[in-house]
């Protein structure tokens, strides 16, 4: 079960680094976006080789299932993907300052963390759930109680602010007509010219 | 699967292999059988489906190919695969590829949830039913991909069409489920079909229930509640009639599938069947008890399982047998429920579609959370959670205390909401009107 474990992690980590090389290389924006929804789907993988099966789900939920969609539609809807790359004069800064930070807060990790090679050996018998459905729930409205209400009242606020910022451009907007609605205005277009031309002719036969 | 890969391999031959490739061979197995049934299913759905809606509209329906157009299906198949691949110039290559792929793979993913009988699931998931519609989602990102890459102006709008209908039905079918979640407390379909054992009332709300396998969640109010609006949703994440607007034939030509040809039409087409037999698949199983009916448990208590290995393998045949009868048969009915409103509806608007959805689903099945809330607290709560008063009752006075509560909340909700939902369509009629009628005064 171990070697095969082995393997799968191999392939998985593969894939998830590969994909987000691909997310930074890539000319296409809408390709950087595609690699990355790759990239979370191997990350859900790679929880569920973890058994936390519930985390794998909800990844899978949110990530794939809702923010790319919502990252695919604001790329379609706002710009013409298409394009140069994206590079600006002081590109040397931004590399400065990544290259800082990994050496100011990556590096220190990596060197400092005690790597247990080979693996040791775990207590026997089933582990505890780490991060069960109940454990989590639990957590929302104990322990993390203000965490998980700041966190909705969040997203309320935002919800609102789109419904509003919706409803001003409805006001602005003039109504498209369907073709039956276009169909009846020109009826109705026919039928008042119709009266006009009676009104006229009965008005010419007074005189 | 694994205990008898198991068995043979290491019992019967003595080979010793390890236990990972017992594993291996065994989910191999099972993935096999599964990548088999799917196609075979939609074959046979698309004669189902044409055969019925002719019956409806008064015709035929395809009878030439083989008895009463039995092999119609398969002439479809070959002709489908000997069709010219057509890829457009402008199209982005690699994407629209890997569209169909996209879509076709998370219904197959769907199977691996998905309990056939008693003791017949591929892999029982304790977040199944989550896992479920997770995985549907991922679709949506191979219909963008799809209406993208064609770079066709009908497909692209298809396939916002189809992401926008998608991502607002999954609201109101999670809510839905969430209620049934709270009854049962555990996301996995297996416990979820257990539950739903019992006659008429739930074996698991009243001990004393036979086991006739028919405590089913329709037969709640909660449930009942839960029902109508999600199979309304799997309607609409299906694309069937009266929600198939992403690929409405007469306004956009076949929306995202529109520069597809040949096979990757067929994977299309596929995908869509599979999808539809899932939803109806999953709809038996939450609310109508999967394989559960009379007989069944009765048959599975005699059988070999892991807690009674002394049982005898007849048994075991019979019960998998009668168990995937009864959910084929209402995983039929409801496919067929699904052709006969096809044949009965009109196409909605996107509009009519929207509002339907956020205005009259979702707040009716956020009320239905609550009920399923009151109900757990009626009849399962103790004085330990503060709800002393019920402690005395009797559990079948629980249970009807539950039943009224609830269904008197839903009925309140259904009617309240159905004024509210009348009166704001009746008002946006008047709206249209008044645009109308200033159009006409302008002339």
């Amino acid at each position: 079960m171990d070697l095969l474990l082995q393997i799968i992690f191999g392939m998985l980590s593969a894939l998830i680094i590969g994909a987000a090389m691909m997310v930074v290389t890539v000319r296409n924006v809408i390709h950087a976006a595609l690699w990355l929804i790759a990239t979370f789907f191997g990350v859900a993988a790679l929880y569920l080789t973890l058994e936390a099966e519930f985390i794998a789900v909800v990844q899978v939920l949110v990530y794939v299932g809702a923010i790319s969609i919502l990252v695919l539609f604001a790329i379609m809807l706002t710009r013409s993907s298409e394009g140069e790359r994206l590079l600006t004069k002081h590109w040397w800064a931004a590399a400065l300052i990544s290259l800082g930070l990994f050496g100011a807060v990556l590096l220190p990790t990596l060197i400092g963390h005690a790597w247990s090679i080979p693996l040791p050996v775990g207590p026997a018998g089933t582990p505890e759930p780490l991060a069960g459905v109940p454990e989590l729930g639990r957590g929302f409205v104990n322990e993390f109680l203000i965490q998980f209400e700041v966190a909705g009242v969040l997203l309320t606020v935002a919800l609102i602010g789109a419904i509003v910022i919706a409803f001003e451009e409805r006001s602005r907007r003039r109504r498209v007509l369907t073709l039956s609605e276009e169909h009846i205005l020109r009826q109705r277009q026919q039928a008042t010219a119709a009266a006009e031309q009676v009104t006229v002719g009965a008005a010419d036969a007074a005189d | 699967m694994q205990d008898v890969v198991n068995q043979v391999i290491n019992t019967t031959f003595g080979w010793n292999w390890p236990s990972w490739s017992i594993a291996l061979i065994g989910y191999l197995i099972v993935a096999a059988i599964l990548f088999l049934i799917a196609p075979f299913q939609m074959l046979f759905l698309t004669l189902y489906e044409r055969r019925a809606i002719a019956r409806m509209q008064d015709r035929v329906g395809p009878n030439r190919v083989g008895p009463e157009g039995m092999w119609q299906p398969l002439a479809d198949g070959v002709k489908i695969f000997t069709k010219e691949d057509i890829v457009p110039d402008a199209a982005d290559h690699w994407v629209h590829f890997i569209a169909p792929c996209v879509v076709v793979a998370p219904t197959m993913f769907m199977f691996a949830v998905i309990p056939w009988g008693p003791g017949m699931v591929p892999v029982d998931m304790n977040v199944g039913l989550l896992f479920f519609f997770a995985i549907s989602s991922v679709s949506a990102v191979g219909l963008m991909m799809a209406g993208w890459a064609s770079s066709n102006k009908f497909a692209l709008i298809g396939a916002m069409r189809a992401v926008a209908q998608m991502v607002s039905y999954e609201i109101p079918a999670v809510l839905s489920l969430l209620a049934l979640v709270l009854i049962t407390g555990s996301l996995s379909v297996v416990d979820l079909i257990r539950y739903q054992d019992g006659l008429i009332i739930s074996s698991a709300d009243l001990a004393s229930v036979p086991h006739w396998g028919l405590g089913w969640f329709i037969f709640t109010p909660v449930g009942f509640l839960a029902f109508v609006a999600f199979f309304i949703a799997a309607l609409a994440e299906g694309e069937r009639t009266p929600f198939d607007i992403p690929e409405a034939d007469s306004e956009i030509v076949a929306g995202y599938m529109t520069e597809y040809s040949g096979m990757k039409f067929g994977l299309f087409y596929l995908a869509q069947y599979v999808l539809n037999f899932l939803l109806c698949a999953i709809t038996a199983i939450i609310f109508f008890g999967g394989w559960q009916g009379p007989g069944v448990s009765w048959l599975y208590e005699m059988a070999i399982t892991p807690a009674n290995p002394q049982g005898g393998w007849v048994f075991n045949v019979l019960a998998g047998v009668l168990g995937v009868f009864y959910f084929m048969a209402k995983t039929y009915f409801f496919f067929f429920v699904m052709v006969w409103i096809r044949g009965a509806f009109a196409r909605l608007r996107i509009d009519q579609l929207m509002d339907f959805g956020w205005k009259f689903l979702i707040p009716l099945s956020l009320v239905n959370v609550i009920s399923a809330a009151i109900w757990v607290a009626l009849t399962t709560w103790g004085a330990t959670d503060g709800l002393a008063f019920v402690e005395g009752w009797s559990p079948l006075v629980r249970w009807a205390a539950a039943f009224v509560v609830t269904l008197a909340i839903n009925v309140g909700a259904y009617l309240y909401l159905a004024r509210i939902f009348a009166q704001s369509q009746a008002e946006r009629e008047r709206m249209d009107d008044e645009v109308l009628e200033s159009l006409v005064n302008v002339v």
